[in-house]
Protein backbone atom coordinates (compact mmCIF):
# COMPACT_ATOMS: atom_id res chain seq x y z
CA UNK A 1 0.00 0.00 0.00
CA UNK A 2 2.25 2.35 0.77
CA UNK A 3 4.73 1.79 -1.86
CA UNK A 4 1.36 2.52 -3.78
CA UNK A 5 0.56 5.28 -2.02
CA UNK A 6 3.80 6.95 -2.08
CA UNK A 7 3.54 6.94 -6.51
CA UNK A 8 -0.02 8.58 -5.92
CA UNK A 9 0.70 11.00 -3.68
CA UNK A 10 3.96 11.67 -5.83
CA UNK A 11 2.03 11.95 -8.69
CA UNK A 12 -0.14 14.73 -7.18
CA UNK A 13 2.36 16.83 -6.39
CA UNK A 14 3.89 16.45 -9.57
CA UNK A 15 0.56 17.98 -10.79
CA UNK A 16 -0.13 20.80 -8.07
CA UNK A 17 3.81 21.61 -9.18
CA UNK A 18 2.89 21.48 -13.14
CA UNK A 19 -0.13 23.11 -12.55
CA UNK A 20 1.60 25.64 -10.47
CA UNK A 21 4.60 25.99 -13.19
CA UNK A 22 1.77 25.86 -15.99
CA UNK A 23 0.27 29.16 -13.81
CA UNK A 24 3.13 30.92 -13.66
CA UNK A 25 4.44 30.59 -16.89
CA UNK A 26 1.20 31.61 -18.24
CA UNK A 27 1.27 35.06 -16.04
CA UNK A 28 5.03 35.17 -17.28
CA UNK A 29 4.23 35.03 -20.82
CA UNK A 30 1.36 36.85 -20.74
CA UNK A 31 3.78 39.49 -18.78
CA UNK A 32 6.14 39.56 -21.55
CA UNK A 33 3.23 39.52 -24.06
CA UNK A 34 2.48 42.73 -22.28
CA UNK A 35 5.69 43.93 -22.23
CA UNK A 36 6.63 42.95 -25.47
CA UNK A 37 3.24 45.29 -26.80
CA UNK A 38 4.74 48.35 -25.00
CA UNK A 39 7.96 48.42 -26.68
CA UNK A 40 6.26 47.49 -29.79
CA UNK A 41 4.12 51.15 -28.33
CA UNK A 42 7.36 53.02 -27.82
CA UNK A 43 9.23 52.02 -30.82
CA UNK A 44 6.18 53.02 -33.26
CA UNK A 45 6.31 56.27 -30.98
CA UNK A 46 9.50 56.68 -31.69
CA UNK A 47 9.61 56.24 -35.04
CA UNK A 48 6.54 58.70 -35.88
CA UNK A 49 7.48 61.50 -36.42
CA UNK A 50 10.38 60.37 -38.89
CA UNK A 51 8.03 58.53 -40.51
CA UNK A 52 5.51 61.30 -41.03
CA UNK A 53 8.18 63.40 -42.45
CA UNK A 54 8.82 60.85 -44.92
CA UNK A 55 5.82 60.43 -46.12
CA UNK A 56 5.08 64.53 -45.75
CA UNK A 57 8.27 65.05 -47.63
CA UNK A 58 8.96 61.99 -49.77
CA UNK A 59 6.35 60.00 -50.65
CA UNK A 60 3.48 62.62 -51.47
CA UNK A 61 5.79 64.77 -53.39
CA UNK A 62 6.78 61.84 -55.17
CA UNK A 63 3.36 60.56 -55.51
CA UNK A 64 2.23 64.04 -56.57
CA UNK A 65 4.53 64.23 -59.45
CA UNK A 66 3.21 60.62 -60.81
CA UNK A 67 -0.34 61.91 -60.27
CA UNK A 68 0.49 65.86 -62.19
CA UNK A 69 1.85 64.23 -65.12
CA UNK A 70 -1.45 63.26 -66.16
CA UNK A 71 -2.88 66.70 -65.76
CA UNK A 72 -1.92 70.33 -68.05
CA UNK A 73 -2.02 73.10 -65.32
CA UNK A 74 0.19 76.32 -66.00
CA UNK A 75 0.64 76.28 -61.88
CA UNK A 76 -0.86 79.21 -60.99
CA UNK A 77 -4.56 78.58 -62.23
CA UNK A 78 -7.21 76.70 -60.36
CA UNK A 79 -7.83 74.76 -64.19
CA UNK A 80 -6.63 71.55 -63.97
CA UNK A 81 -7.16 69.00 -66.36
CA UNK A 82 -6.96 65.58 -66.47
CA UNK A 83 -5.35 63.88 -70.21
CA UNK A 84 -4.21 61.07 -69.50
CA UNK A 85 -0.75 60.49 -71.07
CA UNK A 86 -1.09 63.12 -73.81
CA UNK A 87 2.07 64.74 -71.61
CA UNK A 88 4.19 61.67 -72.23
CA UNK A 89 3.09 61.35 -76.05
CA UNK A 90 4.06 65.13 -76.39
CA UNK A 91 7.73 64.09 -75.36
CA UNK A 92 7.99 61.97 -78.47
CA UNK A 93 7.77 64.88 -80.96
CA UNK A 94 9.48 66.92 -78.07
CA UNK A 95 13.37 67.31 -80.00
CA UNK A 96 14.54 69.41 -77.06
CA UNK A 97 13.66 66.83 -74.63
CA UNK A 98 15.88 64.28 -76.95
CA UNK A 99 18.56 66.69 -76.58
CA UNK A 100 18.57 67.09 -72.83
CA UNK A 101 18.16 63.31 -72.70
CA UNK A 102 20.98 62.48 -74.58
CA UNK A 103 23.10 65.60 -72.74
CA UNK A 104 22.13 63.77 -69.51
CA UNK A 105 23.21 60.33 -70.80
CA UNK A 106 26.46 62.15 -72.43
CA UNK A 107 27.17 63.38 -68.71
CA UNK A 108 25.94 60.67 -66.65
CA UNK A 109 28.48 58.24 -68.81
CA UNK A 110 31.74 60.78 -69.41
CA UNK A 111 31.68 62.26 -65.85
CA UNK A 112 31.45 58.71 -63.91
CA UNK A 113 33.62 57.13 -66.02
CA UNK A 114 36.48 60.19 -65.41
CA UNK A 115 35.70 60.73 -61.73
CA UNK A 116 35.52 56.98 -60.88
CA UNK A 117 38.93 56.58 -62.96
CA UNK A 118 40.37 59.63 -61.58
CA UNK A 119 39.60 59.15 -58.03
CA UNK A 120 40.89 55.72 -57.91
CA UNK A 121 44.08 55.70 -60.07
CA UNK A 122 44.82 59.09 -57.25
CA UNK A 123 43.71 57.32 -54.33
CA UNK A 124 45.83 54.55 -55.38
CA UNK A 125 48.70 56.41 -55.46
CA UNK A 126 48.36 58.81 -52.38
CA UNK A 127 48.02 55.70 -50.71
CA UNK A 128 50.69 53.07 -51.92
CA UNK A 129 53.53 55.60 -52.87
CA UNK A 130 55.16 57.44 -50.32
CA UNK A 131 54.82 61.00 -52.18
CA UNK A 132 56.57 64.16 -50.49
CA UNK A 133 52.68 66.84 -49.52
CA UNK A 134 50.96 64.23 -49.77
CA UNK A 135 48.45 65.85 -47.33
CA UNK A 136 48.76 68.96 -49.00
CA UNK A 137 47.39 67.56 -52.47
CA UNK A 138 44.32 65.81 -50.36
CA UNK A 139 43.76 68.97 -49.29
CA UNK A 140 43.95 70.59 -52.29
CA UNK A 141 41.73 68.16 -54.24
CA UNK A 142 38.86 68.19 -51.27
CA UNK A 143 38.26 71.65 -51.44
CA UNK A 144 36.10 71.79 -54.57
CA UNK A 145 34.05 69.79 -52.31
CA UNK A 146 33.74 72.33 -49.43
CA UNK A 147 32.14 74.66 -51.72
CA UNK A 148 28.95 75.65 -52.70
CA UNK A 149 28.31 74.47 -56.42
CA UNK A 150 27.42 77.99 -57.94
CA UNK A 151 30.64 79.44 -56.47
CA UNK A 152 32.47 76.59 -58.16
CA UNK A 153 30.21 77.51 -61.70
CA UNK A 154 31.35 81.07 -61.17
CA UNK A 155 34.98 80.24 -60.91
CA UNK A 156 34.51 77.83 -64.26
CA UNK A 157 32.78 80.67 -65.49
CA UNK A 158 35.65 82.95 -65.11
CA UNK A 159 38.23 80.11 -66.24
CA UNK A 160 36.45 80.26 -69.62
CA UNK A 161 35.90 83.36 -70.06
CA UNK A 162 36.55 84.55 -73.56
CA UNK A 163 38.59 87.64 -73.41
CA UNK A 164 40.15 87.55 -70.02
CA UNK A 165 39.53 83.81 -68.72
CA UNK A 166 42.99 81.60 -67.51
CA UNK A 167 42.15 79.38 -70.01
CA UNK A 168 42.42 81.55 -72.95
CA UNK A 169 44.69 84.15 -71.37
CA UNK A 170 47.15 80.53 -70.79
CA UNK A 171 46.95 79.65 -74.32
CA UNK A 172 47.53 83.16 -75.33
CA UNK A 173 50.67 83.18 -73.43
CA UNK A 174 51.81 80.02 -74.78
CA UNK A 175 51.13 81.54 -78.76
CA UNK A 176 48.78 79.04 -79.15
CA UNK A 177 45.89 81.40 -79.98
CA UNK A 178 44.64 78.70 -82.66
CA UNK A 179 43.22 76.53 -79.48
CA UNK A 180 41.44 79.24 -77.98
CA UNK A 181 37.71 78.30 -78.30
CA UNK A 182 34.56 80.12 -77.33
CA UNK A 183 34.22 77.49 -74.39
CA UNK A 184 30.55 77.81 -73.31
CA UNK A 185 29.40 79.63 -76.43
CA UNK A 186 30.39 76.64 -78.70
CA UNK A 187 27.58 74.20 -79.07
CA UNK A 188 29.94 71.57 -79.89
CA UNK A 189 32.46 71.76 -76.35
CA UNK A 190 29.98 73.38 -74.11
CA UNK A 191 28.89 70.12 -73.03
CA UNK A 192 32.13 69.22 -72.06
CA UNK A 193 33.11 72.58 -70.09
CA UNK A 194 30.64 71.66 -68.11
CA UNK A 195 31.57 67.96 -67.06
CA UNK A 196 34.82 69.21 -67.06
CA UNK A 197 33.80 71.44 -63.78
CA UNK A 198 31.58 68.27 -62.44
CA UNK A 199 34.88 65.91 -62.28
CA UNK A 200 36.32 68.68 -60.57
CA UNK A 201 33.83 69.49 -58.09
CA UNK A 202 33.37 65.45 -57.29
CA UNK A 203 36.94 64.23 -57.78
CA UNK A 204 38.16 65.10 -54.36
CA UNK A 205 35.18 63.40 -52.34
CA UNK A 206 36.02 59.76 -53.69
CA UNK A 207 39.51 60.25 -53.79
CA UNK A 208 39.11 60.57 -50.49
CA UNK A 209 36.77 57.92 -49.89
CA UNK A 210 38.87 55.41 -51.89
CA UNK A 211 42.04 56.66 -49.83
CA UNK A 212 40.01 55.69 -46.52
CA UNK A 213 39.12 52.25 -48.05
CA UNK A 214 42.07 51.45 -48.96
CA UNK A 215 43.94 52.59 -45.79
CA UNK A 216 42.46 50.06 -44.11
CA UNK A 217 43.69 46.67 -46.28
CA UNK A 218 46.09 45.57 -43.90
CA UNK A 219 50.36 46.11 -44.90
CA UNK A 220 50.97 42.60 -44.62
CA UNK A 221 49.33 41.65 -47.83
CA UNK A 222 50.86 43.82 -49.90
CA UNK A 223 54.08 42.15 -48.54
CA UNK A 224 53.29 38.81 -49.24
CA UNK A 225 51.94 39.65 -52.51
CA UNK A 226 55.12 41.44 -53.29
CA UNK A 227 57.11 38.84 -52.22
CA UNK A 228 55.40 36.61 -54.82
CA UNK A 229 56.66 39.12 -57.46
CA UNK A 230 53.34 41.24 -57.77
CA UNK A 231 53.79 44.16 -59.55
CA UNK A 232 51.91 47.40 -58.51
CA UNK A 233 49.45 47.48 -61.41
CA UNK A 234 48.81 43.47 -60.25
CA UNK A 235 48.48 44.62 -56.51
CA UNK A 236 45.91 47.18 -57.74
CA UNK A 237 43.71 45.18 -59.64
CA UNK A 238 44.10 41.59 -57.30
CA UNK A 239 44.00 43.36 -53.92
CA UNK A 240 43.19 47.19 -53.48
CA UNK A 241 40.55 47.04 -55.91
CA UNK A 242 38.59 43.53 -54.50
CA UNK A 243 39.42 44.71 -50.89
CA UNK A 244 37.41 48.28 -51.41
CA UNK A 245 34.75 46.87 -53.45
CA UNK A 246 31.58 47.83 -51.43
CA UNK A 247 32.85 51.43 -50.90
CA UNK A 248 33.17 51.68 -54.73
CA UNK A 249 30.03 49.67 -55.71
CA UNK A 250 28.03 52.15 -52.96
CA UNK A 251 29.54 55.37 -54.62
CA UNK A 252 29.59 53.91 -57.77
CA UNK A 253 25.34 54.06 -57.38
CA UNK A 254 25.06 57.41 -55.26
CA UNK A 255 26.97 59.26 -58.29
CA UNK A 256 25.17 58.15 -60.92
CA UNK A 257 22.20 59.80 -58.86
CA UNK A 258 24.03 62.97 -58.01
CA UNK A 259 25.51 63.12 -61.15
CA UNK A 260 22.33 64.24 -62.34
CA UNK A 261 21.26 66.29 -60.03
CA UNK A 262 25.04 68.14 -60.03
CA UNK A 263 24.23 68.56 -63.42
CA UNK A 264 21.66 70.42 -63.20
CA UNK A 265 22.78 72.94 -60.62
CA UNK A 266 26.09 73.69 -62.73
CA UNK A 267 23.72 73.84 -66.00
CA UNK A 268 21.43 76.71 -64.67
CA UNK A 269 24.39 78.71 -63.48
CA UNK A 270 26.92 78.46 -65.87
CA UNK A 271 25.16 78.39 -69.17
CA UNK A 272 21.49 78.09 -68.69
CA UNK A 273 21.42 75.28 -71.09
CA UNK A 274 22.60 77.06 -73.80
CA UNK A 275 23.87 78.26 -76.33
CA UNK A 276 20.38 77.51 -78.14
CA UNK A 277 19.86 74.20 -75.75
CA UNK A 278 22.63 72.99 -76.63
CA UNK A 279 23.89 71.90 -72.94
CA UNK A 280 20.21 71.52 -71.53
CA UNK A 281 20.29 68.42 -69.12
CA UNK A 282 17.00 66.75 -68.39
CA UNK A 283 16.51 68.41 -64.86
CA UNK A 284 17.12 71.98 -66.08
CA UNK A 285 14.59 71.21 -69.06
CA UNK A 286 12.08 69.85 -66.49
CA UNK A 287 12.31 73.23 -64.63
CA UNK A 288 12.15 75.22 -67.70
CA UNK A 289 8.71 73.72 -68.40
CA UNK A 290 7.14 73.75 -65.13
CA UNK A 291 8.15 77.47 -63.58
CA UNK A 292 9.12 79.12 -66.67
CA UNK A 293 6.48 77.49 -69.46
CA UNK A 294 3.85 77.49 -67.19
CA UNK A 295 3.52 73.69 -68.18
CA UNK A 296 3.45 72.47 -64.82
CA UNK A 297 1.97 68.67 -66.07
CA UNK A 298 4.79 68.71 -68.82
CA UNK A 299 7.31 69.42 -66.53
CA UNK A 300 6.03 66.21 -64.13
CA UNK A 301 5.95 63.97 -67.24
CA UNK A 302 9.96 64.84 -67.55
CA UNK A 303 10.68 64.74 -63.61
CA UNK A 304 8.80 60.75 -64.08
CA UNK A 305 10.93 60.36 -67.02
CA UNK A 306 14.29 61.60 -64.97
CA UNK A 307 12.91 59.27 -61.90
CA UNK A 308 12.58 56.19 -63.97
CA UNK A 309 16.08 56.70 -65.61
CA UNK A 310 17.68 57.45 -62.78
CA UNK A 311 15.78 54.65 -60.91
CA UNK A 312 16.47 51.89 -63.98
CA UNK A 313 20.37 52.87 -64.09
CA UNK A 314 20.74 52.91 -60.07
CA UNK A 315 19.21 49.36 -59.71
CA UNK A 316 21.21 47.60 -62.99
CA UNK A 317 24.71 49.27 -61.59
CA UNK A 318 23.91 47.66 -58.10
CA UNK A 319 23.07 44.53 -59.67
CA UNK A 320 26.06 44.57 -61.83
CA UNK A 321 28.27 45.05 -59.10
CA UNK A 322 26.56 42.56 -56.39
CA UNK A 323 29.50 40.23 -54.92
CA UNK A 324 30.08 38.75 -51.66
CA UNK A 325 32.14 41.08 -49.32
CA UNK A 326 35.54 39.65 -49.09
CA UNK A 327 36.84 39.63 -45.03
CA UNK A 328 40.36 40.49 -44.00
CA UNK B 1 46.73 29.25 -74.93
CA UNK B 2 48.81 30.21 -71.85
CA UNK B 3 46.99 31.35 -68.46
CA UNK B 4 48.55 34.78 -68.98
CA UNK B 5 48.30 35.49 -72.65
CA UNK B 6 44.41 34.90 -72.36
CA UNK B 7 44.48 37.00 -69.35
CA UNK B 8 45.96 39.65 -71.45
CA UNK B 9 43.91 39.06 -74.09
CA UNK B 10 40.57 39.35 -71.97
CA UNK B 11 41.90 42.24 -70.28
CA UNK B 12 42.39 44.16 -74.53
CA UNK B 13 39.11 43.01 -75.49
CA UNK B 14 37.68 44.17 -72.88
CA UNK B 15 39.35 47.78 -72.63
CA UNK B 16 38.36 48.00 -76.45
CA UNK B 17 35.33 47.51 -75.99
CA UNK B 18 34.98 50.33 -73.42
CA UNK B 19 36.45 52.21 -75.45
CA UNK B 20 34.06 51.80 -78.29
CA UNK B 21 31.03 52.22 -75.80
CA UNK B 22 32.60 55.38 -74.81
CA UNK B 23 33.29 56.47 -77.98
CA UNK B 24 29.65 55.16 -79.34
CA UNK B 25 28.02 57.69 -76.27
CA UNK B 26 30.47 60.84 -77.25
CA UNK B 27 29.86 60.24 -81.45
CA UNK B 28 26.11 59.63 -81.13
CA UNK B 29 25.57 62.62 -79.28
CA UNK B 30 26.57 64.80 -82.11
CA UNK B 31 23.18 64.36 -83.29
CA UNK B 32 19.93 64.73 -81.99
CA UNK B 33 17.39 61.86 -82.47
CA UNK B 34 16.04 58.84 -80.86
CA UNK B 35 17.85 56.82 -82.96
CA UNK B 36 21.29 58.54 -81.50
CA UNK B 37 19.87 58.45 -78.06
CA UNK B 38 18.95 55.12 -78.29
CA UNK B 39 22.68 54.46 -79.57
CA UNK B 40 24.18 55.96 -76.17
CA UNK B 41 21.22 54.17 -74.30
CA UNK B 42 23.17 51.09 -75.95
CA UNK B 43 26.35 52.59 -74.94
CA UNK B 44 25.57 52.43 -71.58
CA UNK B 45 24.11 49.26 -71.68
CA UNK B 46 27.67 48.13 -73.15
CA UNK B 47 29.45 49.62 -70.10
CA UNK B 48 27.04 47.72 -67.66
CA UNK B 49 27.59 44.55 -69.19
CA UNK B 50 31.07 45.17 -69.19
CA UNK B 51 30.87 45.85 -65.52
CA UNK B 52 28.90 42.76 -65.02
CA UNK B 53 30.95 40.58 -66.46
CA UNK B 54 34.18 41.29 -64.48
CA UNK B 55 32.46 41.12 -61.26
CA UNK B 56 30.47 37.54 -62.41
CA UNK B 57 33.60 35.46 -60.95
CA UNK B 58 33.76 37.26 -57.76
CA UNK B 59 30.34 36.29 -57.10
Amino acid sequence: MTTLSTPRQDSTNRTRKSALRDGSSRSGGTRATVRRRADGRFVLACLLPALVLFIVFMIVPTVNVFRMSLYTWSGFSPDLRFVGLDNFSRLLDDEQFVRAFQNTVALLIVVTVVTMGMALFLAAIMTRQRLRGRNLYRFVLYIPNVLSVVVIAAIFSAVYDQENGLLNGTLRLLSLDGLQQVWLGDQKIVLYSVAIAMVWQSLGYYMVLYMAGMASIPEELYEASALDGASATRQFFSLTLPLIWQSLRTTLTFFVMSAVNLSFVLVRAMTGGGPDGSSEVLLSYMYKQAYTNSSYGYGMAIGVVIFAFSFLVSLLVSRATRREPLQF
Amino acid sequence: MKEATHTALLVTARTLVAAVCLALVVTARTTVGWGSLLTMLAGLAGLLALLAAYNRRFR
